[in-house]
């Protein structure tokens, strides 16, 4: 018989189309799709000529979200072009200005527990913070999929990231996944799965898993999945979902390539020195750096408890007049709850400044981007030479609470946390 | 796609699409898609791009965001091959959807016998790249699902 199998092998064998493992590629159906306004603008006039039809515009996200609202003529005719093209294929949620195409995906019920799901851009694999196999593909992939509903894919090697211990309340998930990066490299699971096993006590929060998901793809993931449980079920009927949740679980038997065992107990806030996700430190052996902006935002944070965070730090204190403080929440959902909890007040009171959910300077898009003197601490998964501007900009990637106290300080220090 | 023959662009591991093609670029109009390519690593080499060069990666080549300008952009500029040590998923994908030749070293310590510069003869079928003094490098033969897709003519010609 068969050794048992990974998650990811059940989800992609419950999805194959067809019957044997012919090789290495099997072709799967997808339960959903995602798409925003850059990414599928690419793919609209080879849609168009193939006179193709959208698969089941039922399970289509598209999101205008990086162009949101554009900020010249150009970006506005690829955000019409985007716009038009979904609603004349009567795309179901097409949501405009309302988020970050990945937020707006976890906030679905489409992401569920065992689905398999692609989208037009890399980080999509964020779903895996609920269970989903989500992946990122280019635009021809993404348009082969939305005319058929199916894809290639190769099932991969699992990884297993069991997490035991408690995490430090001045850590998040944002310090688990750079401390992951620290120890794999940026291709440390390249075509490879990781899968999260959640032993912590408490255990980590839906918030901490899409952190960690996230950036999984700055590891080189196809997919970084947590195994399904309880805070899974709770995020999910939180939500509102109807249906009920297929409990898809890896079999006891099943083949790791390797297992890496992280006691959570032991880890302190971390940062990823420019230009590498991967150049992780300690912040404690972090160097001495003045700082000119900072960056709450993106789809790899910004979430309610980053904000509920960084809130905490600044509260009744000023930010340094030396740095720009921007902080773009997720979603317009999540900027709702934050204004309602009160986080956006005493943000602002301290000197940070909001701008829409979008984006926004994460991929060098829009209001916030760095210049050549810029010195940035970001809550972004990429610090890539040039990603949030020009090229002798810096950026450096920590959690939102780290952001957020050095924004305060006026630069980064292996101090931040000796208070 | 027998033979390829170009001159040689060397670059290190973890090159990222953020560097193949910074996000100002990205566009639909093709004219300033095909001037961003590498333009902030170095404005001169696009401009001194011909037909059929071959790029040449180390590990995990095109890491990073999954923008399919970026591989506009390196088929605007008649790129004729990667060869690398190893490459990012979602990039490779791309690539072969687009039917740009993606190839790896048999050997890893094989990509240091290539100089920026050289001119290179790549034989697809045999999975051979040749140097300028007639040696030659081997390299991984492509999958079977590779070569029907590129076959094809691309991934879009699959649709049926
Ligand atoms: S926030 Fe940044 S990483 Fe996330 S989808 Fe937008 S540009 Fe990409």
């Amino acid at each position: 018989m068969s050794p048992g199998r990974t998650f990811v092998e059940k989800v992609i064998d419950s999805h194959a189309l067809d019957p044997a493992d012919e090789g290495l590629y099997r072709r799967v159906r997808i339960d959903a799709l995602l798409g925003h306004d850059a990414t599928i603008a690419l793919l609209v006039d080879e849609f168009e000529r193939r006179n193709l039809k959208v698969w089941d515009p039922d399970r289509v996200i598209f999101t205008n979200d990086h162009f949101s609202p554009p900020a010249t003529a150009e970006r506005a005719d690829i955000s019409n072009k985007f716009l038009c093209f979904a609603r004349a294929k009567k795309i179901r949620h097409l949501m405009m200005d309302r988020g970050i195409c990945h937020q707006l995906l976890v906030e679905s019920p489409l992401c569920r527990p065992g689905a398999l799901i692609v989208g037009a851009d890399s980080h999509t694999i964020m779903g895996g913070g609920v269970g989903a196999c989500a992946t990122g593909m280019g635009s021809t992939d993404i348009l082969f999929a939305l005319a058929t509903g199916t894809t290639w894919m190769r099932k991969p090697p699992s990884i297993q990231i069991v997490f035991r211990g408690t995490l430090p309340t001045n850590c998040s998930g944002r310090d688990i996944i750079l401390e992951l990066l620290r120890l794999l490299g940026e291709a440390g699971a390249q075509y490879r799965a990781l899968e999260f096993w959640d032993r912590a006590e408490p255990k980590l929060s839906q918030d901490d898993r899409f952190a960690i998901s996230n950036m999984a793809v700055e590891i080189g993931g196809k997919f970084g999945v947590f195994v399904p449980d309880e805070v899974t079920r709770t995020y999910c009927a939180n939500r509102g979902d109807v249906q009920p949740i297929d409990d898809v679980q890896p079999d006891p038997d099943a083949e790791y390539e390797r297992t890496l065992e992280i006691d959570l107990s032991k880890l302190t806030p971390r940062v990823a020195k420019p230009w590498s996700p991967a150049n992780v430190v300690p912040i404690s052996e972090a160097p001495e750096v003045p700082l000119t902006v900072a960056f709450l935002g993106s789809c790899s944070s910004a979430r309610l408890s980053d904000i509920r965070e960084a809130a905490e730090e600044v509260a009744g204190k000023q930010i340094s007049p030396n740095v720009r403080f921007v902080v773009i929440p997720a979603s317009v959902q999540v900027f709702s709850d934050a204004l309602r909890a009160g986080y956006v007040q005493t943000l602002t009171d301290a000197g940070a400044v909001f701008n829409q959910s979008s984006c926004g300077p994460c991929g060098g898009i829009d209001k916030g981007v760095l210049g050549a003197t810029d010195v940035c601490i970001s809550t972004s998964n990429r610090n890539f030479r040039g990603r949030m501007g020009h090229w002798e900009s810096q950026t450096y990637l920590a959690s939102a609470r780290s952001v957020a106290r050095a924004a305060v300080l006026g630069r980064l220090s292996p101090e931040l946390y000796e208070d | 796609m027998h033979v390829i023959s170009g001159k040689a662009w060397v670059f290190g591991d973890n090159l990222n699409t953020d560097v193949i093609h910074p996000p100002e670029f990205f566009s639909l109009d093709p004219d300033r898609v095909r001037a961003g390519l590498f333009h902030k690593l170095d404005p001169q080499i696009q401009p001194n791009l011909e037909p059929g060069d071959v790029l040449v990666g180390g590990h995990n080549f095109g890491c990073g965001s999954s923008r399919e300008t970026s591989m506009r952009s390196l088929k605007l500029n008649q790129i004729g091959a990667i060869v690398a040590i190893d490459f990012a998923r979602i990039f490779f994908r791309n690539a072969t959807n687009n039917g740009l030749p993606c190839l790896v070293f048999r050997n890893a310590a094989d990509k240091e016998r290539i100089s920026a510069g050289d001119r290179l003869n790549l034989d697809i079928e045999r999975a051979v790249l040749q140097l300028p003094d007639a040696s030659e490098i081997a390299l991984e033969p492509p999958g079977a699902f590779i070569r029907q897709i590129w076959e094809a003519g691309g991934l879009l010609s699959m649709l049926g």
